[in-house]
């Protein structure tokens, strides 16, 4: 494995620790305190990994077999135009998840679950880094207009409400948002990272390796703090409950899937080689992998409330209560964590503003559905601008003000004072180096 | 489907394993130890998660393998691939799980850098000492110490 390490150029890696020092103002307890949480790992350090060696020609798509792009330049325009919108939509989600893991971080009951979820905060800055350093690279001339530290400006000035995709606008309420999140949020990440390892655009497939080998431990992050409350819960603690925790999936399941696109579309990327999978594929896929995940909580509920019972007789009960509901061996159904149907609560794709249920039921009452919503969401959610605007909107559809697909590309609308556009904004995140250094990059071999 | 027919996928360890590692654990020592599986997987999975490999047969794992690469310890200064647990589903033994998992990780330990790869064997578990002899391992002069505190 041969790859190399790169810092952007000074300026803009000044900008990017600038920005740390606002949105992740635990940087240093971190890393002073990396020891006692991970022992041995390597030291984080904020800088781009690019992997060689990789495969070098087009591996999907109408010019598969072709060698891959080294330059943006070097693209159709339409397909350079994709790359880029992916590239910023990247970086958005990867700085847009540490201002909202920031908002209540500092709720955790655990230190070590809080240590996991500020080393995976530190990691995710890493990602965001490795698209600026992609971004400021190459010469984007050829499919936009907007210069390399205009778009660096653009990414850096986002707040929660101006991000490119929906997860990443909605606030979390609180340190049960933070492990959803990366049980269920990172987990869509770990499909876009894998899809772009094949990227037509080298520098893209090159960059996703290492941000892998870290999104693995980021949904680890999520999915090992929630199999230990589901424990935790089925001796009945006062702390977390599963109500909790189905409600927080609720929340962010729909968000996931709508993160993948709408079900219809994606075969532009494909035939531009620069993903291999269309949008439904691979958001069937994520829906199947979730479902995994919670049956995996419920067989620890069960075991942890039932332990006298062995591994067989805990699936079969599980299966039991799934199928028939109810209630078997002094455990209902309602305590068990359940899938939402995939077209519950959707707002954007093929069923934005259906108004199916939970279980997949349909309401043709507008305000019947909002308070079958409420029911199923957190009280924390319910109370918060994200959900008013949904509500507002899907009155508006239901009252044929507007279609679905309208109010699909209306959802989220920007509310942060500043909106995304850097001029408004009283902070510029790059500041000009006086004595004209720091415009080059600095890179060396790792291993 | 008889046992010629089954297909056994070698793929990379995951966050939704701990629960079938977890299973497959309990099933060869006979204990339930999730807290165990959760906290050995997270500290594996932050370190270099391309080198954990689980054979998956009909969606259950029936085989798994843990280990990285390491330098500077025991006087070993070269990178060295470690293979520090394992486990292979009884009902599925003879039919080359073990080796494919080790395959795997072995091949990653060599793209790792590792010239070399190790493991430690308890002396009374002869049938891992004979799985590891057909792999090519051989006794190492570097030996085991031990004292009871």
């Amino acid at each position: 494995m041969n790859v190399t390490k790169t810092y952007i150029p000074k300026k803009y890696h000044q900008a990017v620790v600038k920005w740390q020092e606002t949105y992740l103002p635990d940087f240093g307890f971190l890393l002073d305190n990396w020891d006692k949480y991970f022992p041995r790992d390597t030291k984080f350090e904020l800088c781009a990994f690019r992997e060689l060696g990789m495969c070098s020609e087009i591996e999907c798509g109408d010019q598969k077999g072709r060698p891959k792009f080294e330059q943006a330049a070097e693209m159709e325009q339409q397909q350079g135009g994709h790359l880029l919108g992916a590239l910023k939509a990247q970086a958005s989600t990867e700085f847009g998840s540490i201002q909202q893991h920031q908002l209540t971080l500092a709720r955790a009951q655990e230190e070590e679950e809080q240590f996991w979820i500020l080393r995976m905060m530190a990691e995710e800055l890493r990602h965001g880094y490795q698209m600026l350093h992609l971004l400021l690279e190459d010469d984007w001339k050829s499919v936009t207009d907007q210069s390399g530290p205009e778009m660096v400006e653009e990414i850096l000035s986002m707040q929660t409400g101006s991000h490119i995709l929906g997860a990443f606008n909605i606030d979390f309420d609180s340190f049960i948002d933070n492990v959803v999140f990366c049980a269920l949020i990172d987990r869509v990440g770990k499909y876009q990272l894998s899809m772009q390892r094949i990227s037509a655009y080298k520098p893209m497939a090159e960059s996703m390796p290492q941000m892998l080998r870290e999104e693995a431990f980021h949904l680890a992050a999520g999915v090992v703090p929630l199999r230990r409350w589901m424990e935790k819960a089925a001796q009945d603690s006062v702390y977390i409950t599963t109500e909790d925790i189905q409600k927080a999936i609720n929340k962010w399941l729909p968000r996931g899937l709508e993160m993948f696109g709408d079900e219809r579309g994606g075969g532009t990327n494909v035939r531009y080689g620069l993903k291999p999978m269309k949008n439904a594929e691979a958001q069937e896929q994520y829906y199947e992998e979730v479902g995994k995940v919670v049956r995996d909580l419920n067989m620890r509920f069960i075991r942890a409330r039932l332990p006298e019972l062995s591994l067989s007789d805990a699936e079969t009960l599980l299966e039991k209560l799934l199928e028939e509901g109810g209630q078997s061996q002094g455990i209902s159904w309602e305590e068990l964590v359940h899938m939402p149907h995939r077209e519950f609560f959707r707002r954007r794709g093929v069923p934005a503003f259906r108004m199916v249920g939970w279980a997949g039921e349909r309401f043709d009452d507008v305000e019947a559905y909002l308070q079958h919503l409420t029911a199923h969401l957190p009280d924390g959610y319910r109370a918060g601008r994200d959900f008013k605007d949904y509500a507002q909107m899907i009155r508006r559809v239901d009252s044929g003000e507007l279609t679905g697909d309208d109010a699909a590309r209306t959802m989220p609308s920007l509310r942060r004072v500043g909106g995304v556009c850097p001029c408004s904004r009283a902070v510029r995140w790059v500041a000009e180096e006086p004595d004209g250094n720091g415009s080059g990059s600095r890179g060396e071999a790792v291993r | 489907m008889n046992e010629s027919e089954t297909v056994v996928q070698i793929r990379q360890l995951e966050d939704t394993d701990i629960g079938g590692v977890t299973a497959l654990d309990e099933k060869i020592g006979g204990e339930y130890r999730p807290e165990v599986w959760e906290r050995r997987i997270g500290y594996y999975l932050r370190r270099d998660p391309e080198a954990l490999v689980v054979a998956e047969v009909d969606g259950k794992v029936a085989g798994f393998m843990l280990g990285e690469v390491r330098s500077g310890e025991f006087g070993l200064e070269e990178p060295t691939g470690w293979i520090e647990v394992m486990g292979v589903d009884p009902a599925m033994r003879g039919q080359a799980i073990g080796r494919r998992l080790a395959d795997r990780m072995l091949s990653h330990f060599q793209k790792q850098g590792a010239s070399s790869v190790r493991t430690l064997v308890d002396e009374t578990m002869t049938e891992i000492a004979s799985f590891f002899d057909s792999l090519g391992f051989e006794p190492a002069p570097l030996r085991s110490f031990v004292k009871n505190l």
